[in-house]
């Protein structure tokens, strides 16, 4: 048991709403949305968390109140007219079966959202500042419009209590409206609304009582608000301050959810949503500061991943609940695990920022590391035992494999797992030799873990031969032999590149000038120029595409980039790798301009690729011939759901998955294990 | 003819001699009971079943030990008809006899052959658990006696004295009268003080079929509160406490002894004795384990515990109230009333606690829980559960009492699972939620009487204030308190362990549970469950409903041993060489069982905090909501 769990297993009474320990959830976006409904995936998802023994799980972010904050951006949902109350009703039933609370967030966007995703309407805000992380230009709020919005906020409030949800917050943070008003980078305003502090917090203050109003004094409201902008001309700790206790003071709100930074901007986005390149809870101190001078319950969510921080956090007093939100996208169960005395089953978020990274460009969220997560209604996060112990062959304990193991022997499979070297985990074992991505090695370890205590026979440092597999009289074999890096198809790249791979590996330890080529965008080429510089060498990293990084999300290609300008990493985009050929005991690397075809030509100690991997698919194809099913999945039988339908009695059915079919991703490879072998 | 006459006279004079003997020895040892206090012993009462509590309680006891029994029976058998029968040859029609002569020299031998058996445990070499000592001597007395009351017998059945005639019955005299003079202060002690122990027994609801197990109701008005000294007890506890024949029964049950925690129960007992007579023989049994040995002051008003005393207050404190050692007593003394008197004068009088048990008795004087903490945070468990309060119902079928377990974060994973079984059934049920406060149990057998009897009447109080027609309880401790010590305190309530009431359940088929037959469970009686309430048969059963293999731990039922969590031996922490539930958890673990079922907040609590545990620990209740989720 974790050090202070009794202060999280506590429950907390607000306005008589009794949530039952101090984990929660906050309200996001994760892409699920229909039509502007809250329908049954995303139902199911949080209904899961109430399963998993959650205290409270806030759903919606940025719910919109009024159709100039358009509900379309993030497939997000619609509280601007009654058609939505059912629908809350339905999702409110489903979470409070598991003894869980459902709250709502309630937002106007004001100048950041986009007027060319849904009705067509200009945006608002009090004044006409673009925001660079919208690229909107938005139209002034004349009164008309405040009275009209403040009215909508109303309904909205109404409406979340007739669908029988606990409560709602309105969101004032992130740069929406509300705050859009409160921070003087946004509001010039020169009437009521604009000036002195007193008169930006008017029209949040108007807002909160309308919904007081509609919604009545016993319904919990509360507000997400920042604790600092961190922004030269935004709002200070101390403004913040001020706010949270004149609302507090006023008693238009219940609680308080604090966080640090906003986002209107690249690397602001990145600092709101920490990801694993910060220290955990980094910005811990805004809540505690403002838990110190309001009487009312504080919340807070932004990096805490493990239970031991959560703890630490309620206990040493400085929030009342712990947001937990991604933490719980990486393991919707942990507070029953918790409870339950098995804190070492939690699979704990490494803070990939996977999910969030995929919603802002338009994607619906998926944990990095457990597939289950947003797929509730077709993929389990508990294993159902299976009718027939089956003898499983897992070659490659690399995440997919690892995963297959997992999900055999929770299927009550006899399992036997090879693996080459000395170390599970695959490719993550790599990508977590390089600086700020070391968290990454927590996926294959909490895989190793669970492998080892449901008694998967893992072989380390046994390379698998057909002999070998055969000799286990498997039933079933799943090749997840990973991928090996690829040199590319430049001239010369085969004799004289090395791959990124090799950097991490150690197997090459460049030194002096490096021209690191990337043709995938991804982490892998950043990272190991940030290590390279860092080791002293002066590296330039050239690529296809129109940035570095371009594939790497929102929340961790700013710190990717922000670390390049700092080691001096030269960046050259629009670039082409078309030859290598060595002059001396140096290398020159003739690129030419994607845009121009001009070439140019770089003289350096050593040049470094990324081009992704090729299939290790060797033993699959010996394995091959001799299987019942000649290596194919069933997919029609798979995205059904079904199991696969080949007769075992006459031999031993082959299935390959992961970088071993096609190089992907980690979440790629875990999806293939899981859906693969939920029905094994 | 004329020659043996004197003698068939002076052979009968002997064991009249030795009865008179016995009786002084009796009477100048009764002089030493005399400091004790008044008791209210009903006499007639215990005189007239004094055969049936020798026959059938003693009996049921000694039997554990088959050898010891047979033995018993025959030495003491022998030695009391031989004495009989020879002690009537006074009157002449027998004395002239001859077959009566035989009779009694059967009855001799019958003895004689008792005294091999007792010299045989012994002699080569001693069992470990017996004193050594004076009991030493005692089969050379015993064979000195039949064997000379056997020629003796033989010799005037067949009528042919001459001159042997004087040396059997010296022999005879030797041996009979050294028996009685051992009736003071050596091994046949133990034949007086025990028959008169059995009828002046201070707990005599033992003999009737009923656990005579509640701690009796201090005067906190008396001007002495508890026992310092042997004068302080009343004069049937100084009785029975020289009924001890220095067995060892008591040590080899002890889970303190076991542990090497500074507790011997025998020698516990023999210095109550030892303090009451300056001229105690030297004891002669196993010592307190770490081996200390103070002789002290000794003496009706002697100081019995203290660091320089002949008790220290380490080895008071290192009980676990467990009554084992009241279970295995042959002679029926009553160990744990005796360290709960000490305790009582140490903590009431002295103020002297253990320095670590401090903070919680304190704590539940101020506040009314042990670790201090809100009484509303007992019910943070179920939060969620939204579990039913007696304060919004008035009254209900029954009344959880959820205990100090609700406090603990693993403990509540059995409480809610109960609940869960409880709205399973349709029980009709609420609990006192903030209005609970600790039955004080632990302040009891800290001796902190004070703060139980405040906590009870307080309970007591609320319980008034609501209709319900029993208390139901996963805490045995408070199952004791609420069903046998409250009713000193005016409440008189009707309380069933959870597992009784979940047994009920099943049997009236409102819980139909499955059959989860891939575990094999051994089950751990809590002390308070089972000796304390005699309760063994309910929990295997739920057991046995849900289909688990069942095995048994080598001490299982009302001989189980405990896991070290009771009588504030947890938070007291005298440090011992091993640590009880360490053995205890080995004991499980020789079944080969993979989980141990446990019925207790201690035992739970005590069980899995055992570093490297090849078992689980789960509740009874956890194991039958599987079932019952299993069942679905």
């Amino acid at each position: 048991m974790i050090a202070n769990a009794d202060a999280l297993l506590k429950p907390l009474t607000i306005k008589g709403l009794t949530i039952r320990n101090r984990v929660m959830s906050t309200s996001h976006a994760p892409g699920y949305g229909r039509d502007g409904k809250p329908q049954e995936r995303y139902q199911l998802y949080h209904a899961e968390k109430a399963k998993g023994g959650i205290g409270l799980t806030m759903f919606g972010g940025s719910s919109s109140v009024a159709p100039d904050s358009p509900a379309a951006p993030w497939n997000q949902i619609s509280v601007a007219d009654d058609s939505v109350i059912p629908y809350f009703r339905q999702f409110s039933d489903r979470v409070h079966a598991h003894g869980g609370k459902l709250m709502i967030q309630l937002t106007h966007m004001g100048r950041r959202t986009k007027w060319d995703t849904e009705h067509w309407l200009p945006t608002i805000s009090p004044s006409p500042r673009r925001e660079p992380a919208s690229r909107t230009i938005p139209k002034e709020m004349e009164e008309e419009d405040i009275a009209r919005v403040v009215k909508s906020f109303a309904d909205a409030a109404r409406r979340c209590r007739e669908g029988g949800l606990d409560g709602c917050e309105v969101s004032a943070a992130h740069g929406h409206l509300i705050d859009q008003f409160w921070s003087p980078s946004v509001n010039q305003r020169t009437d009521k609304y604009g000036g002195s502090l007193e008169n930006r917090m008017r029209f949040g203050i108007e807002v909160l009582e309308a919904m007081r109003a509609a919604a009545g004094d016993d319904y919990v409201i509360g507000i997400r608000m920042s604790g600092d902008e961190m922004i030269a001309d935004g709002l200070s700790q101390e403004d913040c301050l001020t706010i949270a206790t004149e609302y507090a003071k006023r008693g238009l709100v219940d609680f308080l959810n604090v966080l640090g930074g906003q986002a209107r901007d690249h690397i602001a986005h990145a600092i709101s949503l920490p990801n694993m390149s910060f220290p955990v809870a980094p910005f811990l101190f805004l809540p505690s500061a403002i838990k110190r001078e309001v009487d009312i319950p504080v919340f807070h969510a932004q990096r805490v991943t493990d239970l031991a921080t959560a703890a630490r956090a309620v206990a040493e007093g400085h929030v009342d609940m712990v947001a937990m939100t991604r933490a719980h996208i990486a393991d919707p169960h942990l507070v029953k695990k918790l409870s339950e005395g098995r804190a070492d089953d939690i699979r704990q978020c490494v803070g990939a920022g996977y999910c969030i990274d995929r919603i802002y460009v338009g994607g619906d969220a998926l944990c990095i590391q457990n597939a289950a997560t947003g797929r509730e209604a077709t993929m389990p996060h508990e294993i159902r035992k299976a009718d027939l112990r089956r003898r499983v062959v897992v070659i490659g304990a690399g995440p997919g494999g690892l995963e297959a193991a997992r999900v055999c022997a929770e299927r009550g499979h006899a399992v036997v797992l090879f693996e080459k070297s000395g170390q599970a985990g695959g490719q993550i074992g790599l990508a977590a030799k390089a600086g700020w991505r070391e968290a990454m090695s927590g996926i294959p370890r909490w895989l190793v873990a669970q492998v080892t205590k449901l008694g998967v026979d893992l072989r380390l440092n046994t390379e698998a031969t057909e002999a070998a597999v055969l000799a286990e009289k498997p039933d079933v074999v799943i090749v997840a032999t990973g991928g090996t890096p690829f040199r590319g198809h430049a001239k010369g790249a085969e004799q004289h590149a090395v791959t990124t791979a090799e950097v991490l590996s150690g197997a090459v330890e460049p030194t002096g000038s490096v021209l690191l080529y990337d043709e995938m965008g991804q982490h892998n080429a950043s990272s190991v120029a940030e290590l390279l510089a860092k080791r002293g060498c002066l590296v330039e990293i050239a690529t296809h595409d129109r940035m570095v990084a371009e594939e790497v999300g929102t929340t961790n290609q700013p710190i990717h980039l922000r670390e390049l300008y700092k080691l001096g990493v030269v960046m050259t985009p629009n670039m082409e790798l078309i030859e290598i050929y060595p002059e001396g005991n140096r290398f020159v690397a003739a690129l030419r301009n994607t845009m121009t075809d001009a070439e140019e030509e770089r003289v350096v100690d050593r040049i470094v690729v990324d081009h992704g991997t090729l299939p290790v698919d060797e033993l699959y194809r010996a394995l091959k011939g001799a299987s019942v099913n000649h290596g194919q999945t069933d997919q029609d039988a798979m995205l059904r759901g079904e199991p696969q339908p080949f007769d075992l009695s006459k031999g031993y059915a082959l299935y390959r998955i992961g970088d071993a079919v096609a190089g992907r991703n980690i979440h790629a490879a875990i999806y293939d294990a899981l859906r693969l072998c939920k029905d094994l | 003819m004329h020659s043996f006459m004197p003698l068939t006279t002076v052979f009968p004079g002997l064991v009249w001699a030795m009865a008179a003997l016995a009786l002084v020895q009796t009477a100048r040892r009764a002089a030493l009971w005399r400091v004790g206090s008044a008791a209210p012993v009903a006499w007639l009462h215990g005189l007239a079943r004094l055969p049936r509590r020798y026959l059938v309680d003693v009996h049921h006891v000694v039997a554990r030990d088959p050898y010891a029994s047979r033995m018993h029976a025959v030495v003491a058998g022998g030695l009391l008809a031989a004495s009989l029968l020879t002690a009537l040859a006074i009157l002449p029609p027998l004395a002239q006899s001859r077959a009566y002569w035989l009779l009694v020299a059967l009855a001799f031998a019958v003895t004689a052959v008792g005294s091999v058996l007792v010299g045989a445990r012994r002699y080569p070499a001693k069992q470990k658990r017996l004193s050594a000592g004076r009991f030493q001597i005692l089969p050379f007395l015993l064979l000195a006696y039949a064997v000379g009351g056997t020629l003796t017998a033989l010799l005037l059945a067949v009528g042919t004295g001459g001159i042997a005639l004087p040396f059997t019955l010296a022999l005879a005299a030797a041996g009979g009268l050294g028996l009685a003079f051992e009736v003071r202060q050596g091994p046949m002690r133990h034949a007086v003080a025990g028959a008169l122990h059995l009828a002046a027994h201070p707990r005599p609801g033992r003999f009737e079929g009923r656990p005579d197990t509640a701690l009796q109701p201090l005067d906190l008005e008396a001007p002495r509160l508890g026992a310092e000294m042997p004068a302080d007890f009343t004069w049937n506890r100084l009785l029975s406490y020289d009924a001890c024949v220095s067995c060892g029964r008591c040590e080899i049950a002890c889970p303190a002894f076991a542990a090497g925690q500074p507790l011997n129960p025998k020698r516990l007992i023999q210095d109550l004795v030892a303090g009451l007579n300056p001229a105690e023989p030297p004891y002669a049994g196993n010592p307190y384990p770490g081996g200390r040995e103070a002789e002290g002051e000794r003496g009706p008003l002697a100081r019995l515990i203290g660091p320089d005393a002949r008790i220290h207050p380490d080895t008071l404190w290192s009980c676990t109230t467990c009554r084992a050692c009241v279970e295995e007593c042959p002679m029926m003394i009553e160990h744990v009333d005796a360290v709960v008197s000490l305790r009582r004068y140490q903590t009431l009088e002295r103020g002297a606690l253990p320095e670590k048990a401090i903070g919680p008795v304190t704590e539940l004087r101020q506040s009314g829980d042990a670790g201090g903490r809100p009484l509303p945070a007992r019910t943070d468990f179920a939060a969620g559960l939204d579990l039913p309060l007696m304060a919004d119902r008035g009254q209900a079928d029954v009344l959880l009492w959820l205990g100090e377990g609700a406090y603990d974060l693993r403990y509540g994973r059995t409480l809610r699972a109960l609940v869960r079984l409880l709205r399973q059934a349709n029980v009709d049920f609420a609990v006192l939620g903030p209005e609970e406060r600790d039955t004080g149990d632990l302040a009891r057998r800290l001796g902190d009487e004070a703060t139980f009897q405040a906590l009870a009447r307080e309970n007591v109080a609320t319980l008034a204030k609501y209709r319900f027609a029993r208390i139901v309880t996963a805490d045995p401790h408070a199952l004791h308190a609420l069903r046998n010590e409250y009713p000193a305190f005016g409440g008189p309530y009707t309380v069933v362990h959870h597992t009784a009431f979940l047994l009920e359940l099943i049997r009236a088929g409102r819980l139909t549970p499955g059959r989860l037959p891939d575990l094999s469970v051994t089950y751990h009686d809590p002390c308070y469950l089972a000796r304390y309430n005699g309760e063994t048969e309910a929990p295997r059963a739920v057991l046995d409903a849900i289909g688990l293999a069942r095995v048994e731990m080598a001490r299982s039922g009302k001989r189980a041993m405990c896991c070290g969590g009771g009588g504030g031996a947890p938070v007291s922490d005298i440090p011992g060489e091993r640590r009880i539930p360490d053995l205890r958890m080995a004991q499980a673990a020789e079944t080969g069982a993979g989980v141990v079922a446990v019925a207790c907040p201690s035992c739970t609590a005590m069980l899995e905090g055992v570093t490297d545990r090849k078992a689980e620990v789960r509740d009874i209740a956890e194991l039958l909501l599987q079932a019952v989720e299993a069942g679905r």
